[in-house]
């Protein structure tokens, strides 16, 4: 009889106090301490992105020796990638597909609680090695062998990455086994809303690369302790095999960092142009091809290691025939926009700045892809142009966008319209002012990873220094305006956004603790 | 959803598996291909007269010391005027600069990387380590030649090796005392 009683009880909310996160197995709350890390890390990152720049604001050294300088670069990349980016992207796949699929949470509860606990660990150990003598890893994000096997403390990052690997490919097993199991009845798998289909994808682009990732690390960590020569030349090894696993994980992972957003942006523009999203099975069959190009695209990152001509023409039209199934999805959302009754508020300030300057980043990149030219602009700052518009304006636009658009379903109160629309001009500004500028000295020949530069370099870093300076401190208002929204704030409706589809838009704002304990049946009538 | 489970941790486990079977893969392909530059062992494969289609390729050599190894190192001629399958001879001179006996490996790379393949070495320093007593200096050959199955636009190849201290110590630890 007790246990009846008990049971009941536990139904009714969240636990109180602090233990409630750490035992969490409820899929919003996860869903919230992802988000909670994720932004964390991304301030992290980001510091640290500021200190480049302030090195970077003149030519010289004024603020760091090179090794530094080194440090910060990598620690930068790693953190805003495995810790910013992607979680933010778990987090918002805990909050959202088990509401979007009618679903009463995650498939694997408690998994989906150690996923999430496993990055703090992670995180811990790598950022440990500040304190250490031999300091941080400073061979670049992408840790070339054989220079990452001479490093210190190079078992701190493998551990660190091994467990980042481990949470990622739990998390993505959990939302592919929640996905394939626990649709509302009727929700048949073409009429899944797009983020669910990009993080379906994207599940499997995980499960598929980042063992591979594993295995590199755990190469580089025999190297390193174990004798063995995977990747010295003097050993029998090829130092080219490691760029070609590195890749082979490299090139999946950052499709991995932008499928999602492809996602956010559909259902972001189709509520802001009150229409049904144009090309709907298009925009799955995009995402299917990019996901599967992505496997055979892996050197266009290493033209110049001395490939056979006919590679690097296979990598280059196999990178440029990936342009076909973007620019589908690019047309599709224009084409969404197209006579809407557009209105524009912040989610779709976002989501417009990220059509157009993922675009951007596109261009870039075929440039790039582009063989011969590539061996002028490689490891320059044409290439750190590229892949910060792919990545800021792309991937953390959409983030953004997101969290503004479902910020009032997580907390039930609208966010302020006045300072979110600030936060957009600031950001929109500041990240362009940064990262155009960008193309040009890399055009004109400035080599990326060094503390220092030629003097004729000297303008256009002052200005990419004070972009950035604007782009890091406008994220602080970002958390201002989050904090404010879970506070307090005008009270939402359960719709939210006028004409706003998708189950989630359904149940009351905020969010009750349980959701879809009754699965919805969808018809024909459900708008999706 | 057990079974999906199962099958999803077994694709990962099928992955990390994967990318150490990339190592072997990589290694067979470019042999198979010669698409990087490696030479694999010796060579005493030797044509019949009448096979030969004699033509003249220029051959440059180059050297490389790794990581700043304590030792002088180089070719006793820059470049060489060879004729297609007949047998060349040249040497690397390479000195020793410490009072410690040093134990050397000596990686070649021909560049391009499609002419690797024709060019058969029969002896060779590079085969097996080499040591230097403290001081030494000594004067390693090799014999070569280069196979007429080179491709035609091929006249010029770049013969390069690169010495390796095998032991060393780390050289990389860092200080930030500054």
């Amino acid at each position: 009889m007790s246990a009846v009683v008990e049971s009941h009880d536990h139904h009714h909310g969240p636990k109180k106090g602090l233990l409630r996160w750490l035992f969490t197995t409820n899929h919003k709350d996860i869903g919230t301490l992802y988000l909670w890390f994720s932004f964390l890390m991304f301030l992290t990152g980001g510091a640290m992105a500021m200190g480049i720049r302030a090195e970077l604001f003149e030519p010289g050294l004024q603020l760091m020796d090179p090794i530094r300088y080194n440090q910060l670069v990598t620690m930068h990349g790693l953190i805003m990638i495995f810790g910013g980016v992607m979680p933010a992207f778990v987090g918002l796949a805990n909050w959202l597909i088990p509401m979007q699929i009618g679903a009463p949470d995650m498939a694997l509860p408690r998994m989906n609680n150690l996923s999430f606990w496993l990055l703090p660990a992670a995180f811990t150990i790598l950022l440990s090695t500040a304190f250490m003598e031999g300091g941080m890893p400073g061979f670049g994000w992408t840790f070339y062998a054989p220079l990452s096997t001479n490093y210190p403390n190079i078992a701190y990052f493998v551990f660190a990455i091994h467990i980042m690997g481990i949470s990622s490919i739990m998390g993505s097993i959990n939302v592919i086994v929640t996905i394939m199991n626990m649709r509302a009845p009727g929700l048949s798998l073409m009429k899944m809303p797009l983020f669910v289909w990009s993080w379906l994808i994207t599940a499997y682009l995980l499960i598929a690369v980042m063992p591979v990732l594993a295995g590199a690390v755990t190469m580089l960590l025999m190297d390193a302790y174990f004798g063995t020569s995977f990747f010295d030349a003097a050993g029998g090894g090829d130092p080219v095999l490691f760029q070609h696993i590195f890749w082979f994980f490299g090139h999946p992972e950052v499709y991995i960092m932008i499928l999602p957003a492809f996602g956010i942006t559909s259902h972001i523009i189709s509520t802001f142009s009150r229409k049904p999203l144009f090309g709907h099975s298009s925009m799955v069959y995009a995402m299917v091809s990019i996901a599967v190009l992505s496997f055979v695209v892996w050197a266009h990152h290493m033209f110049t290691v001395g490939m056979p001509l006919v590679a690097e023409l296979f990598f280059m039209w196999a990178t440029m025939l990936i342009a076909i199934p973007t620019g589908v999805k690019v047309f599709n959302w224009v084409a969404t926009i197209f006579k809407g009754s557009i209105t524009y508020e912040t989610p779709m300030l976002f989501a417009i700045a990220f059509v157009v300057l993922f675009t951007i980043g596109g261009f870039s990149g075929l440039m790039l892809a582009i063989t011969p030219a590539d061996f002028q602009y490689h490891d320059t700052y044409f290439v750190v142009a590229h892949f910060h518009y792919v990545l800021v304006p792309g991937a953390v636009f959409s983030i953004m966008a997101a969290v503004y658009y479902w910020l009032p379903k997580w907390t039930g109160n609208m966010y302020d319209e006045k300072m979110g629309k600030l936060h957009f001009w600031l950001s929109f500004i500041g990240v362009n002012v940064t990262f155009f500028p960008q193309h040009f000295v890399g055009l004109a020949g400035m080599p990326r990873r060094y503390a220092d530069y030629a003097l004729q370099f000297a303008e256009w870093n002052a200005v990419s220094s004070i972009g950035a300076f604007l782009f890091g401190l406008s994220q602080l208002l970002f958390l201002y305006i989050i904090v404010k929204a879970v506070m307090a704030g005008k009270k939402a409706t359960p719709e939210v956004w006028d004409g706003a589809r998708g189950l989630e838009w359904t149940v009351d704002s905020p969010a009750p603790y349980h959701t879809f304990e009754v699965p919805p049946k969808i018809t024909e009538q459900t708008k999706l | 959803m057990r079974k999906a489970f199962v099958g999803l941790i077994a694709a990962t486990l099928f992955m990390f598996a994967f990318s150490f079977m990339l190592v072997p893969l990589y290694n067979v392909f470019c042999e198979v291909t010669g698409l990087n530059g490696k030479i694999y062992g010796p060579s005493d494969f030797f044509k019949s007269e009448q096979e030969i289609r004699e033509r003249n390729v220029n051959i440059r050599f180059l050297s490389q010391v790794n990581e700043s190894a304590p030792v002088t190192f180089y070719p006793s001629s820059e470049s060489l005027e060879v004729v297609t399958d007949k047998v060349s001879k040249t040497s690397y001179v390479a000195r020793n600069n410490t009072n410690k006996t040093l134990t050397l490996t000596i990686v070649p790379s021909v560049s391009p990387g499609l002419a690797a393949e024709q060019v058969k070495k029969i002896q060779c320093f590079c085969f097996e380590e080499q040591i230097l007593a403290p001081y030494e200096e000594q004067e390693w050959p090799i014999r070569f030649y280069v196979d007429s199955e080179l491709r035609g636009n091929v006249n010029d190849i770049y013969l390069s090796y690169t010495l390796f201290e095998n032991n060393r110590e780390t050289s990389m630890v860092m200080h930030h005392d500054s």
